[in-house]
């Protein structure tokens, strides 16, 4: 038996875990396998629209911030900065003043908390910046990403193309491969050496995020020493170093405060019919072919929306909560998930569980479903996380919340 | 996990599983789990190979199905594409697969066969002439044996058990603990029994999983079959099996059904009733365990739990139990392998890869100083004792010790 079990291992499942953990409760996680995390950019978005502190009030009633609460989001993002700055990785930004950072083919990304080597705070649009290419890596578009930062006010001077030592390889790259190589200090001193000549003239560099995974901050560090330059890093698609680095801290983190991860499991839940009051007794695991029961007494789905396996759509227009088939609230028109251009604000974003302050999921009568289930992410109703870029930090504030509700 | 001609259509190619591959970081020889995986797996004919072999880079560490989030069995497709009738399997291959034959030959010959493998000469010999890395770890064979010296635990049918009120357990040594490292079986039934079980042996041969590994799906089914068929009449009357080998636990709860594709009732009783040390004792026995008088262990130590652990699904059980322990200071490896998951180091041509997928693992321990490593598969341990020159146990025998029993 378990005090906290937690479903998700995304950013709201492990952020989740650590905070309970921290206050030495008995927690297990449990995934189906690695969450949105390491896909993501590895970014904190918060509010694209404007500064969120300022903007905060003017959020309608049931969206998940407001339900969560502007404390619950401000503690949230402290407690992220600590466990961050703990364990080497720090964050640039804060809630009140927002972040651009360039993205792989040079639009402007609006974020709160950026990872130190994505938001150097030195590079301005009036630096003189060069961006390295490196060939063999799939997934780097020199071209495009020039062309688009010098459109966006950046003072772009040129790409340089950059190679790697030893013969071609066999095959494309991808951003981890050139990270674990950039994790060994004599690999880097060789690359130092050999792009050196290529740099000079040079006073600012921005590169592809290859520069390390395990301990990112120091490789970043020493790296740019090496080259003698200003360094920043511009994410890649999938996969993506900002999303892995900070998905490894989270799992470290939660491994070093003792939380018992359980990854490759699918879950099953657990209604206990014997007490008069609803309430969870767990889940059932479904791991390696074979199932085993899992007892809790508080349980917080951290699973996701429809991307993340938190939400199943079905062909007849139905649409399922994964694990407990809580009470959803939706209409059969199937092509009405979607709008009709990617770019527009999607219906399908805002589906998910009604919760009330205490992150309880309710019925579609609007009391809680059982007493000891609770909710996190984007699992929860009523934002469009995606247009709103509000993504993380909708994780963070409801994980803050869910776990302060389950602990009571 | 059976459907999965249905589920390679549940790959989003979100690289979630090349990003997590310790073979693929490593080289670039291995065109990564996607690629060899879902991807390759649309376009193979049921009877024709497919022309890449990067699939021979594969180690087989699972990674890639632990860490999917959509359900997609990665490392099951590409185990499956290893079995190629038509291909030759290099006699080396045919050797190092067969741990019991080796083991029950060796044994008669210990004392010799122990200097023989540390002898350099026969070492380069092997190297040279079958591609048996001369690098590569290997075990010391043990003069007796743990069925010789747990003659009297062994039972032969379920009808031969004493009739006791105690709940029983089968122990499932595997060919290692048997040949090897008996010391890990006698200490297992001795915290069984210390934690008031009745153990008894079942019969039992290899669970096959070295010649799954190396493409020897009949001979390894033939094992498969042995196991389900000795080991049925127990699971009906509903004793569970107990394994101290996560590889061979692993066999009996998935490899059999899902990639040997052994789709019987008695393959699912198996699978339901195979446990892992750890998570037998904290699900069948936590009071006892709870109740367990600690000793101090005062050490520094680096726990890495194997790739195979972790394809149980099951998460670190030792953790829990080793945390339990006063006085030692645990570290937790976050490498998904160690590099020679099971045979694949020992191999001359894969033996660079392996140990670069390692290195971390050997570079942390240098770096904590630690004063040894722990983890629970038997390959794992000898290929990180040889690479560290550190003490490297099994949590059971950490567990043993704070017990006093050893």
């Amino acid at each position: 038996m378990t005090d906290i079990l937690i479903i998700g291992a995304g950013l709201s499942g492990l952020f989740a875990s650590i905070l309970a953990a921290k206050v030495n409760a008995d927690v297990t996680l449990v995934s189906a396998g690695h969450g949105g995390l390491s896909i993501s950019h590895g970014c904190i978005d918060v509010w694209s629209k404007a500064t969120p502190s300022r903007s905060f009030s003017r959020i309608r009633k049931k969206h998940p911030y407001r339900i969560a609460g502007k404390r619950a989001l401000d503690i949230a993002i402290a407690a992220f900065e600590e466990i961050t700055h703990d364990a080497s990785y720090p964050f640039s930004g804060s809630l009140s003043r927002q972040l651009f950072i360039p993205t792989a083919i040079g639009a402007l990304h609006c974020t709160a908390l950026a990872p130190y080597s994505l938001a150097h705070s030195e590079i301005t649009n009036t630096t003189p910046i060069a961006i390295g290419s490196i060939a063999g890596l799939r997934d780097c578009f020199p071209e495009m990403l020039v062309r688009n930062l010098r459109a966006n006010g950046y003072a772009v001077e040129r790409s340089i193309p950059l190679s790697l030592p030893g013969s071609e390889p066999c095959r494309d790259l991808y951003s981890t491969d050139l990270a674990y190589r950039f994790d060994d200090s004599s690999f880097r001193e060789q690359i130092a050496q050999l792009w050196k000549p290529r740099l000079s003239g040079i006073h600012c560099l921005g590169l592809p995020a290859v520069l390390g995974l395990r301990q990112p901050h120091q490789v970043f560090q020493s790296f740019q020493e090496l080259l003698g330059i200003k360094l920043f890093e511009i994410p890649t698609p999938p996969p993506s170093l900002p999303g892995l680095r900070l998905e490894k801290v989270l799992f470290n983190t939660a491994i070093h405060f003792g939380v018992n991860i359980i990854l490759g499991s699918s879950a099953t839940g657990l209604i206990d019919r014997s007490q008069k009051l609803k309430r969870v007794s767990g889940i059932k695991l479904h791991a390696a072919n074979s199932s085993r029961h899992l007892k809790a007494r508080n349980v917080i789905l951290a699973t996701g929306g429809f991307l993340h396996g938190g939400l199943i759509a079905r062909r007849d227009g139905s649409i399922h909560e994964s694990v407990f088939n809580l009470p959803l609230d939706y209409s059969e028109n199937r092509p009405a998930l979607l709008a009709p251009s990617i770019f527009d604000e999607q219906p399908y974003e805002k589906h998910g569980v009604r919760v009330n302050s205490q992150m309880q999921p309710l019925d579609l009568k609007g009391d809680p479903v059982y007493e000891n289930l609770f909710a996190a992410g984007g699992i929860i109703a009523g934002a469009d996380r995606q247009s709103e870029g509000s993504r993380q930090g909708i994780d963070l504030a409801t994980a803050q919340r869910a776990v302060e509700a389950a602990l009571e | 996990m059976n459907h999965e001609f249905l589920s390679t259509d549940h790959c989003l190619k979100c690289n979630i599983c090349t990003a997590s591959c310790p073979v693929a970081s490593v080289t670039d020889q291995f065109l990564g789990p996607k690629a060899v995986g879902p991807q390759a797996h649309r376009f193979q004919h049921p009877h024709y190979a497919l022309p890449d072999v990067s699939e021979e880079w594969c180690s087989s560490c699972g990674t890639c199905t632990i860490v999917c989030p959509h359900d997609v069995p990665v490392a099951e497709m590409i185990a499956k594409m290893k079995e190629r009738p038509h291909r030759e399997t290099p006699w080396r291959d045919r050797i190092i697969s067969r741990p019991e034959v080796l083991g029950r030959f060796a044994a008669r010959f210990a004392g010799i066969v122990n200097r023989l493998i540390n002898s350099s000469r026969v070492r380069t010999a092997l190297d040279r002439f079958l591609g048996i890395s001369s690098k590569a770890s290997f075990p010391s064979i043990a003069r007796t044996s743990l069925r010789k010296s747990l003659r009297d635990y062994y039972v032969k049918s379920p009808n031969r058990l004493e009739e006791i009120s105690r709940l029983t357990v089968g122990y499932f040594h595997g060919c290692s603990t048997n040949y090897f490292e008996p010391l890990i079986g006698e200490l297992a039934v001795r915290i069984l029994e210390a934690l008031g079980l009745y153990v008894f042996l079942p019969p039992q041969v290899c669970c096959g999983l070295p010649l799954q590994s190396n493409g020897l799906f009949d001979a390894a089914r033939k094992l498969a079959n042995e196991n389900i068929k000795y080991l049925t009449p127990f699971l009906r009357e509903k004793i569970p099996i107990v394994g101290t080998s996560p590889s061979c636990m692993l066999a009996f709860k998935h490899d059999y059904r899902s990639v040997l594709g052994i789709d019987t009732e008695e393959a699912n009783l198996l699978a339901n009733s195979s446990y892992d040390f750890f998570e037998f004792i904290l699900q069948f026995v936590p009071e006892d365990v709870s109740r367990i008088n600690y000793n101090k262990v005062t050490a520094l130590a680096l726990y890495h739990p194997p790739c195979q652990l972790r394809g149980h699904g099951i998460g670190i059980p030792a953790l829990t139990i080793l945390r339990r322990i006063p006085g030692l200071h645990l570290e937790v490896s976050d490498l998904a392998c160690c590099g020679v998951a099971g045979t694949y180091g020992v191999k001359s041509e894969r033996y660079q890869v392996a140990y670069s997928v390692g290195e971390k693992l050997f570079q942390q321990a240098f770096a904590l100083d630690v004063d040894f490593i722990i983890s629970d598969s038997e390959t794992c341990r000898w290929w990180i004792s040889k690479h560290t020159e550190l003490p490297v146990y099994h949590p059971l025998e950490i567990l043993a010790r704070s017990m006093g029993i050893i």
